[in-house]
């Protein structure tokens, strides 16, 4: 139980981030013509804030299936997220593997792989973090949806830095040799370019994976050149 | 009614994406997939933070969300913590805005 507390407390700096982009979330639901409880129902059982924002965008032209389809788009990231995080949950139940990946954002993917790299990770400091995140998502979506009133866009405060200064200081675990280093700076100069000429999530997946490819190919180099 | 019917479609796909993975490489993971897998985090990581520092806008940008940002980097070198590398980032921003920058 210590280390639920654990990951949910190293959570809560991303908090501010996740509130101010929750109040937004739930006031533009009210905008598209959702009940404060339908935002808040799409919120707890969706829990994906960049589909969430883009469905409330396409909500009263959209039918059912692009709507559906947009979310699975949007969140085919997950997919990455999952794969890098499944080595550490090998010997976990079923059940607890289900449960983790309900909950699972970028944020507290970051905060739990972190730990899990720094070698003191574990599934209920996972579910700390991913808890942490739910609650301040729905419960700040709701009461954006309650308040209705119209809100400055968080980013004039700031506000969007949140999260990448957030996984800026959780970086800082994997750049311990020199092939982390250049993994990040390749997947960082990627993204850079894929968010200037052809922007959408797309990119976290292509520069997650090329980036990756880089630091094990690197890998392979290095041991090449230390065993000739 | 017709929106939780919907809901529940939207969770189901984004639940699929995120249990889908976990789930397929649940017992023996290949020791060079797993090797590759390592490096996800860290290009996931700087993926999301390099694009949100120089170009918040969609387009290349060195303004107060690039300084915020270095002022982070700096931070997280240091401390290695995420609260104070957001703490650092925030008041740099703040600072930089009251200043006009």
């Amino acid at each position: 139980m210590k280390d639920f507390w654990r990951g949910l407390l190293a959570t809560l700096p991303l908090a501010p981030g996740v509130a101010a982009f929750g109040l937004l979330y739930g006031m533009m639901a009210r905008q598209a013509g959702f009940s404060p409880w339908e935002a808040w129902a799409m919120s707890l059982t969706v829990h994906a804030g960049s589909a969430q924002f883009a469905v409330v965008g396409m909500w009263e032209t959209a039918g059912v299936v692009p709507i559906v389809l947009t979310t699975l788009v949007i969140n085919l990231r997950h997919l990455l997220l999952g794969a890098s995080v499944a080595p550490y949950l090998r010997g976990l139940s079923p059940l607890w593997k289900a449960l983790l990946a309900l909950w699972m954002s970028d944020e507290s993917y970051a905060v739990a792989i972190a730990e899990y790299e720094r070698g003191q990770g574990g599934h209920l400091y996972f579910l700390g973090a991913n808890v942490a995140i739910y609650l301040a998502w729905a419960t700040s979506g709701l009461l954006g949806a309650l308040l209705g009133v119209t809100i400055p866009d968080p980013s004039q405060y700031g506000l969007d830095l949140v999260f990448p200064l957030g996984f800026l200081g959780l970086l800082t675990a994997f750049l311990n040799d020199r092939i982390g280093v250049a993994v990040a700076v390749v997947a960082g100069a990627l993204a850079l370019l894929g968010t200037v000429f052809v922007p959408g999530k797309w990119i976290i997946i292509v520069a997650g994976l090329l980036g990756s490819g880089l630091g094990l190919a690197l890998e392979e180099v290095e041991r090449a050149w230390k065993s000739s | 009614m017709e929106k939780l019917l919907i809901f529940f479609g939207m969770a189901l796909v984004t639940y699929f994406t995120r249990y889908a993975m976990i789930a397929a490489l649940g017992r023996d993971v290949p020791l060079l997939l797993r090797r590759w897998l390592r490096y996800v985090p860290p290009a996931v990581l700087a993926a999301l933070v390099v694009p949100a520092a120089l170009a918040p806008q969609g387009r290349l940008e060195l303004g107060l969300p690039a300084w915020a940002a270095m002022a982070g980097a700096l931070v997280a070198w240091r401390t290695r913590s995420v609260l104070w590398t957001i703490v650092g980032g925030m008041a740099a921003f703040w600072i930089l805005q009251m200043l006009g920058a």
